[in-house]
């Protein structure tokens, strides 16, 4: 048998050893070898040590090897004896926490009956607990827990005795973990045990940590937030409707307090209270209630969480007293008293409804509404009629909206209670009260709306608000009557005259109702539009623009179904347009509604969009093609598809629709391609009649070819950025064609066309140039490039601009492998870093680091690019040192190419990774602000801004020259536009706030009177700015004043 | 009668007189927005367009001159000291009773607010015009001379209020009372 003495030897030294020697013993009885009585016996001697601790170590040791026992181990008898005896060593206070621990363990066992409970609870409720540290009352509220959780009987039969004995024990608890134990304790006791004579006693235990004011330590081992310690206590109050009478008093009472907090915390009790206290008990207390909380929200503002707390305890009352009933209350019950009450009162307030506590008195009628069916229909009942009384009586239109406002929100909570159209829930049995005052309520929401002046914005915004929440009622419009609202919504969105905000609505309106309703839409709203469309750009009537209708036609056609109808009504116009020889504008549109719709589609239907590459790639391709290679085809009006601008959109559209095909169809579709735009083969996309004309005449990559030919490259760059990069381009070579494009992008006179070509190089080198001995090429190719550029510094003083092209042209290649993280890529940037020192071709140079660094819409990872990740960060590290060195030893023509460089790179890179170089980097961005170029200014400012609200350290030496950098950037009008001053403006006024005051104050006397010149700006935007960025210096504090 | 009107009218806020809607005409169509064609995104063009020409908010030239709905948007968002409203939900501050003279040839232009307090007898209505004032001195080129006053028959004693208004020294020695600052400040605190 392990020794007690080893156990208490080493118990604070090595608790793992401790627990190993219990262990052990545990195992020894268990396998019979050890008797626990002979345990319990060999304590003997340390029990009566003069030693407290060694005392309390010793019973430790019992409870230590109880705990590890098996349950099912002792005996009842033996069960008895342990409870007996450990219950006798109460009387020494000194081991209160292992005893516990000890009877703890044993009440788990099925051999610990009713007898022992009773013994333990009244030997433990003797202790006076107080006064013993907070882990040994743990123990003991613990070992309660567990009886409570398995001796609930043997408690509730000692009656009185416990409850009364159990509140001297806990009472004057303050630590929070055992709190948390009281409370759900004291919970058990109020719901289940007999309480009645004992509700004073349980109250003032209770009530006297209300409110809650703990805050936990900022090293709570425990995790209790007084969050947790709210809602439980509030549990207790709110679990016995016996407390009614006390507690409601004192809550009231404690809604004076100042506090916000305790004041948020009263109003959640009275509604825990409300809602469970039962309709008897609450009937009593209703109109006291009422009368404390109404004031919290009469006297609110808008979004005040006192009065949302003071709305929920008026509707929780009307809410219980709704309890059972199935139809409107008769006059005398508690519910029709109670909102008797509010309704009158709330109905004297709203005969003025433009005054400050209508919308209030509004808010309590509705949420009071929401409480139930019942409650609901009586609020309806016994306000509509004086509601619409005083709408007719009003004087103003102002007040006739202040009314609709109110009337608004009960129309939201009859939506609460009665749902909406096609609502999975069950119906109302009980009738809809509004329904009596339909016709009144459309009769008067419409000649709001429609009836009005077009300036009484809020009045008609008020009734389209109110129409959409009347359609959305379930059974309360006729199909006719929402029928009816939708048109009014198409003349509104249609009007040319109509202010956005009414438009916006509108729509938003025809969505809502198109979820409700969607045959509605397509019927009354999609003719209605489509004949606002003219058939020719000649025939634009100004009241109707295209656009608009185009774009609520977009919007309205997010739905699968919608958006096939609007394909084809969309392509049978955009022919019809063509045909009538239109200009590139109206085209374009059309085409930017569909891709607009298919942007805009959500992710889970990226799949149906591949079922549009029949209905709209194919003959887009068709239509853009063959007019240009056969001048008397029925096309023959379509030449205009070839404009660069509508050319753009189609391109846009093949890419969005070639992305989502899977990889068989991609394969198909690019071998097609490839036939169509490089190698001259007929294609199954060409109709028959012009399959063979096309393979011939069609060659848009020759340098022979024309402009309207060349320009269709960039569909082809656009359909080739859409496949994945395993899709094999099995019938090309890839290092041909991009040699032939170098060629194309270098000679060609057209910018646009050049960068189809460069778009072309950069996808072909990111996604296609893969294999072994591929690296090679490209790096060949761009050594070439380099080559002529240093051939043509070396060899002249004159920029030529061939070589300017070959050197935009190797920064495009460039990208394309930096971003997928080629080593060759850093080598071919530290030589364009070195071309930043060159006169002729250094600012071409700088400005190719917004290629490197810049996002474009071809090489990303939606289009299946090789993007490895942090390579942004990898070329911010692997520049900035060399740029910054390059800056130093510069002369002063070529410092601005470096400036211009850094600011491409910081306009491209996240302020996180800035931040960590800004040290280095302050002298040039300060720089930077005396050159003339506006973007570089603004790229420079941006980063300033980020770099003052973030790091507001880093600037601390250069305020001086940074405030003077930055009110002469606002100051001088010749050299910074309207913008730059602005953002100048906003620099300067975030240093207040961020940057310590009393580094600031030197320069706050000269801030505030240079500003004074900017406040006569002759840009308004930069005065409001400048008064901004004053009214921010004006409040630095200063100490000496 | 202490002064304070618990239960004041309130304008609704989106009924308050407002430059925004002319500002918005200006946001191009979705439809087309965000689709700046490939080929204008050349970083290497020599006359890269991100100031846009066509905007006029960007020409110098077209000067804005100072009016009185920009004097209004100065003074309608302070708070007033006793409702969690602003001057201008409250219609203490009404764009039609703004007078703005401004001549930039000449040497002084004029700027004149009337106030209207919420009730006749408002015990507030020196320190919400002492407001209104720090706030336009602080917000205005010198050359504006201000007259803020309480509109005729608005208030039992406006004479005597506009006469404390307008005295430049009771004004001094009011802005060097730090209670009277404290709560011009928390007036001036939700300026947008």
């Amino acid at each position: 048998m392990p020794s007690p003495r080893l156990y208490i030897l080493s118990v604070d030294k090595d608790p793992t050893e401790a627990s190993r020697i219990s262990k052990q013993a545990a195992k020894q009885i268990q396998d019979k070898e050890l008797k626990l009585l002979d345990l319990v016996q060999s304590l003997g001697e340390y029990l009566t040590d003069d030693d407290k601790t060694t005392r309390a170590k010793a019973i430790g040791y019992l409870s230590s090897v109880l705990e590890y026992l098996d349950p099912k181990t002792l005996s009842r008898q033996q069960v008895a004896v342990i409870v007996q005896f450990l219950c006798d060593r109460l009387e020494d206070e000194t081991g209160l926490k292992e005893t516990s621990q000890g009877l703890f363990a044993l009440q788990k066992s099925s051999r610990f009956g009713k007898e022992e409970a009773t013994l333990v609870s009244s030997a433990i409720c003797k202790v006076d607990l107080q006064k013993h540290p907070q882990g040994t009352r743990f123990a003991v509220l613990t070992l309660i827990d567990g009886l409570m959780a398995n001796q609930r009987d043997a408690l509730k039969a000692m009656g009185g005795k416990f409850i009364t004995s159990f509140t001297e024990l806990v009472g004057g608890e303050k630590d929070p973990r055992n709190l948390m134990i009281v409370f759900s304790l004291v919970r058990v006791i109020l719901v289940e045990f007999d309480i009645v004579p004992h509700i004073e006693i349980l109250f003032d235990v209770v009530y006297c940590y209300f409110p809650i004011t703990f805050k936990p330590p900022p090293d709570d081992p425990y995790g209790i937030t007084a969050q947790d310690l709210k809602l439980r206590l509030r549990e207790c109050i709110a679990s016995t409707k016996y407390f009614a009478g006390h507690i409601f008093p004192q809550l009231i009472e404690k809604l004076d307090s100042t506090s916000l907090s305790v004041k948020k915390d009263v109003l959640q009790t009275m509604t825990a209270c409300a809602l469970s206290y039962g309709p008897q008990t609450i009937s009593a207390h209703s109109t006291q209630l009422w009368d404390a909380v109404k004031f919290e929200v009469l006297n609110s503002a808008e979004e005040d969480e006192l009065a949302t707390g003071a709305l929920s305890v008026i509707r929780a009352i009307a809410e219980t007293l709704s309890f059972g009933l199935k139809s409107p209350p008769r006059a005398a019950s508690p519910l029709a008293r109670y909102l008797s009450g509010i309704v009158k009162e709330c109905l004297k307030l709203l005969q003025e409804p433009q005054q400050k506590q209508a919308k209030p008195a509004g808010k309590i009628l509705s949420k009071s509404a929401t409480a139930s069916t019942v409650a609901h229909s009586f609020i309806v009942e016994k306000t509509m009629p004086a509601l619409l009384l005083i709408h007719s009586d009003a004087d103003g239109l102002a007040k006739q909206r202040a009314l609709m406002e109110i009337l608004n929100l009960l129309l939201e909570s009859t939506l609460e209670i009665f749902g909406t159209w096609g609502d999975l829930t069950a119906e109302q049995v009980l009738s809809n009260p509004l329904t009596e005052y339909t016709d009144k309520l459309f009769e008067m929401y419409s000649r709001a709306l429609m009836g009005s002046l077009r300036e009484e914005m809020s009045l008609r915004i008020t009734a389209l608000k109110g129409l959409v929440l009347l359609c959305r009622i379930r059974r309360l419009f006729q199909e006719s009557e929402i029928g009816m609202v939708v048109q009014y919504f198409d003349q509104v969105l249609l009007e040319v005259e109509e202010k956005e905000e009414i438009k916006e609505l509108a729509l938003q309106g025809l969505k809502d109702i198109s979820k409700i309703k969607p045959n509605l839409i397509m019927d009354i709203t999609f003719p209605a539009f489509m004949a606002q469309l003219p058939d020719s750009e000649k025939e634009v009537d100004p009241s109707k623009p295209y656009i608009a209708t185009l774009e609520a036609l977009a919007k309205l056609s997010l739905g699968r179904s919608v958006f096939q109808v609007l394909l084809t009504r969309l392509l049978n116009k955009l022919d019809v347009v063509l045909r009538g020889k239109s200009g590139p504008m109206y085209p374009r549109a059309i085409l930017s509604t569909l891709l607009y719709v298919l942007r805009k589609r959500p992710e889970s239907s990226q799949e149906d969009i591949r079922t549009y590459f029949a209905r709209l790639v194919v003959p887009l391709l068709t239509k853009t093609i063959t007019p240009i290679v056969d001048n008397s085809s029925e096309f023959s009006d379509f030449r205009i598809m070839t404009d660069d601008s509508i050319l753009d959109v189609t391109g846009r559209l093949f890419n969005i629709i070639i992305r989502s095909l899977d990889f068989e169809e991609q394969i198909n579709v690019s071998r097609q391609l490839i036939n169509i735009f490089v190698l001259g083969i007929p294609s199954d996309y060409i109709p028959k009649t012009h399959a063979e004309i096309v393979a011939r005449d069609f060659k848009p990559l020759q340098p022979t070819a024309n402009r309207e030919h060349a320009g269709c490259t960039i569909l082809f760059t656009y359909a080739l950025a859409g496949l994945r990069r395993e899709v094999v381009l099995s019938t090309l070579s890839i290092p041909e064609l991009i040699q032939q494009n170098v060629e194309l992008a270098t000679r060609t006179a057209h910018p646009t066309q050049r960068m189809a070509h460069l778009y072309l190089i950069a996808l072909l080198a990111n996604k296609w140039m893969k294999k072994p001995g591929d690296s090679d090429l490209l790096q060949k190719l761009t050594a070439d490039l380099l080559e002529s550029v240093s051939s043509s510094i070396l060899g002249s003083r004159e920029y030529d601009s061939l070589v300017g092209q070959k050197l935009q042209t190797l920064l495009w290649i460039a990208k394309a492998i930096v971003v997928r993280g080629d080593r060759y890529g850093t080598e071919v940037i530290e030589k364009v870093i070195g071309l930043l020192g060159d006169k002729n071709y250094g600012p071409t140079a700088s400005k190719g680091f917004a290629v490197l660094l810049g996002d474009d819409e071809f090489i990303t990872k939606d289009n299946y690019a090789i993007i490895r990740p942090l390579t942004k960060q990898k070329i911010f590290t692997f520049c900035v040192p060399k740029i910054v060195e390059g800056f130093r030893t510069a002369d002063s023509t070529t410092k601005p190419n470096y400036l211009i460089a850094l600011s491409n790179i910081l306009r491209n890179i996240p302020s996180t990774v800035i931040l960590p170089e800004l040290g280095r980097l302050l002298p040039l961005l300060l720089q930077s602000l005396d050159l003339p170029d506006p973007n570089v200014k603004s790229a420079t400012i941006e980063t300033l801004l980020i770099t003052v609200t973030e790091s507001a350290d880093a600037m601390k030496e250069h305020i001086s020259s940074l405030s003077a950098r930055l009110l002469n950037a606002c100051m001088n009008r010749e050299e910074n536009p309207p913008r730059i001053r602005s953002a100048a403006l906003r620099c300067l006024g975030a240093f207040p706030g961020v940057v310590r005051t009393d580094l600031l104050l030197p320069y706050k006397r000269q801030v505030i009177r240079s500003l004074m010149a900017v406040l006569d700006d002759p840009k308004r935007n930069v005065r409001k700015e400048a008064v901004d960025c004053r009214a921010k210096w004006y409040s630095l504090d200063d100490p000496e004043n | 009668m202490d002064g304070k009107n618990a239960n004041p009218t309130i304008l609704n806020a989106s009924d308050l007189p407002t430059r925004r809607q002319v500002q918005r005409k200006k946001v191009a169509s979705p439809l087309t927005s965000g689709l700046v064609p490939a080929y204008a995104q050349d970083p290497f063009a020599s006359h890269k367009v991100e100031f846009s020409d066509s905007d006029e908010s960007e020409d110098d030239s077209v000067v804005e001159p100072i009016d009185e709905q920009e004097i209004y948007d100065l003074i309608a968002t302070i708070a007033d000291p006793e409702h969690p409203l602003t001057l201008g939900e409250l219609a203490v501050v009404n764009l039609q009773h703004i007078k703005v003279i401004d001549d930039p040839s000449a040497i002084i232009s004029n700027v004149l607010v009337e106030l209207t307090p919420t009730i006749n007898h408002c015990s507030l209505a020196t320190v919400i015009g002492l407001g209104v004032r720090v706030r336009l001195e602080q917000a205005l080129p010198p050359r504006f001379r201000l007259d803020v006053r309480i509109r005729e028959g608005t208030h039992a004693t406006g004479e005597q209020v506009n006469k404390q208004l307008n005295d430049k020294e009771r004004v001094a020695s009011a802005l060097e009372n730090e209670t009277l600052m404290g709560v011009v400040g928390k007036m001036l605190e939700t300026c947008k």
